[in-house]
């Protein structure tokens, strides 16, 4: 959606996608936990050219005291995307309309699964940062804060985890990248919760037929279980492995 | 892991929640007997928990105590013959804690100068092993007096070896979730020079504070807690049983 339509590339050949994915494949995902020291519980998570880090803090004392519950604790969320994460002119850093939104439905999504009643009078912070963007960030912040959360210790009813899916040259296909957002029909991200099949955010941007939705969730819904793996794989691999190896490298 | 079955009935575990009939995890934790010890978590303190604690405020009928939590602990005058100052650490018992987690200590006593080292409180029970197997020789391999909280704080007096009791508490809580770790830590302390110590003979413990080691066991079952010995020790004994935790989610 959005791009101009002069330079818009062949998103869809033979089958086979710009970047040479199915229609049903995702990019490359790498999900490592605990990669920060003072943070309760953190993750940063690769998806195809997106990385983000999220961290997790507390329970802790609610400030301001106006906002705290007696009866649970508050998730508090912030996504923000780094001033130099695309390509695109992000202008000054700090919240803004579009980040603002994210954070909302980030933290709503959380507010599902976070037993927070054990809790009371207490915040659970939870800080998404998008140093590269690729399309399709607020799944993989999604992905990387939950992982961020169950690395805290935070006790969760289920490791949320989100997909996107959307259409191009009216196909419907799951995990769009950049370009394919950009320029194709719809985008429709969905985070779920794999363990009831509970859809805890949805959103959708541009059009699809009542067919083309049905065929989208349950693209993303097979999506979900295949990025629930990898998660579950990066929290083992933070008691398997020493610290020092599982520690980012920057290539 | 989160939203993963830990039973197929309605079971009550700690940790773990019912839905539709069926057990889920809410943590990242070991499951087995029926148990899920979680490998990770905040502190949720309890009543009869014996805690390191730091004063953080000297208020007029008591004082506010800082305890690795969300919640600050207070300490009435009455409870206490002694007098603190702010940032002395005091060894104390959860006396009461109600459904907003306002919690009350007692029976606490300041501790002597030492050095805090910061825990996880869930590899608490792996710190102090089983039969108190654990502390035990890292007190006598290094020549220092150690009081575990049971809220993660670790206080190691001043001794003949505090750094490398340091050491071993940093590992063990690194490793809290393997095998075969007390044979790792003896050997560890032995080779970086700690005192020779073989678990046949234990140290008989000073009379006094230093002998009141309350630290309580946490989820791992079948030990005798600290301090279970009869012979009264006044104080502290009557809160050394620790009950089971039972908190489980709906």
């Amino acid at each position: 959606m959005g791009g101009n339509a002069a330079n818009k590339p062949e998103l869809l050949k033979n089958g086979k996608r710009v970047d040479g994915r199915r229609v049903d494949e995702l990019r490359p995902i790498k999900i490592v936990a605990r990669v920060l020291n003072d943070a309760d519980g953190s993750a940063y998570v690769e998806w195809g050219k997106n990385k983000i880090l999220a961290g997790v803090y507390g329970p802790s004392e609610c400030i301001p005291r106006h906002d705290q519950s007696l009866y649970r604790a508050i998730v508090k969320c912030r996504y923000n995307m780094a001033p130099f994460s695309g390509a695109e002119e992000h202008g000054r850093s700090g919240p803004n309309r579009r980040s603002k939104e994210l954070s909302k439905v980030i933290r709503e999504a959380f507010e599902n699964v976070i037993i927070a009643e054990s809790f009371p009078k207490t915040q659970i912070e939870v800080f998404i940062e998008v140093l590269q963007s690729d399309g399709g960030t607020r799944c993989a912040a999604v992905t990387a804060a939950a992982v961020a959360l169950a690395d805290a210790g935070i006790p969760m009813k289920d490791m949320i985890c989100a997909c996107a899916v959307g259409k191009i040259e009216g196909e419907v296909v799951v995990d769009l990248g950049k370009e394919e957002d950009n320029f194709g029909e719809s985008d429709m991200p969905i985070a779920f919760s794999p363990r009831t099949g509970d859809v805890l955010l949805f959103q959708m941007d541009g059009l699809l037929t009542k067919e083309e939705l049905a065929r989208g969730i349950e693209l993303a819904r097979g999506a979900s279980e295949k990025i629930r793996a990898i998660q579950f794989e990066a929290i083992k691999k933070v008691y398997e492995e020493p610290r020092e190896e599982r520690f980012l490298i920057i290539k | 892991m989160p939203g993963e079955m830990v039973s197929d009935k309605a079971d009550r575990i700690a940790y773990a929640f019912v839905d539709n009939g069926k057990t889920y995890s809410t943590v990242v934790g070991l499951f087995s007997d029926g148990k899920l010890v979680p490998l990770e978590g905040p502190y949720e303190p309890l009543a009869e928990d014996m805690i390191v604690g730091i004063v953080a405020e000297v208020k007029f009928s008591g004082y506010s105590v800082e305890m690795n939590t969300a919640y600050t602990a207070f300490l009435s005058s009455r409870e206490i013959r002694e007098r603190y100052s702010m940032g002395d650490a005091i060894f104390a018992c959860v006396s009461m804690i109600d459904e907003v987690r306002s919690t009350e200590l007692s029976d606490a006593h300041k501790l002597p100068s030492g050095r805090l080292v910061k825990v996880s409180s869930v590899k608490v029970p792996r710190i102090i092993g089983k039969k108190n197997s654990m502390i035990d020789m890292i007190k006598a391999a290094t020549g220092c007096e150690i009081f575990v909280g049971r809220n993660g704080y670790v206080w190691i007096c001043d001794g003949a070896n505090p750094t490398l009791a340091e050491k071993a508490i940093r590992m063990i809580e690194a490793q809290a979730h393997t095998t075969g770790l007390t044979d790792r830590v003896s050997r560890y302390l032995k080779e970086n020079g700690g005192k020779d110590y073989s678990p046949s003979h234990v140290p008989s413990q000073p009379q006094g504070i230093g002998s009141q080691q309350g630290a309580q066991q946490g989820s791992e079952g079948g030990h005798s807690p600290y301090g279970s010995r009869s012979g009264g020790q006044g104080g502290f004994q009557r809160h050394s049983r620790y009950p089971p935790r039972q908190h489980g989610y709906r």
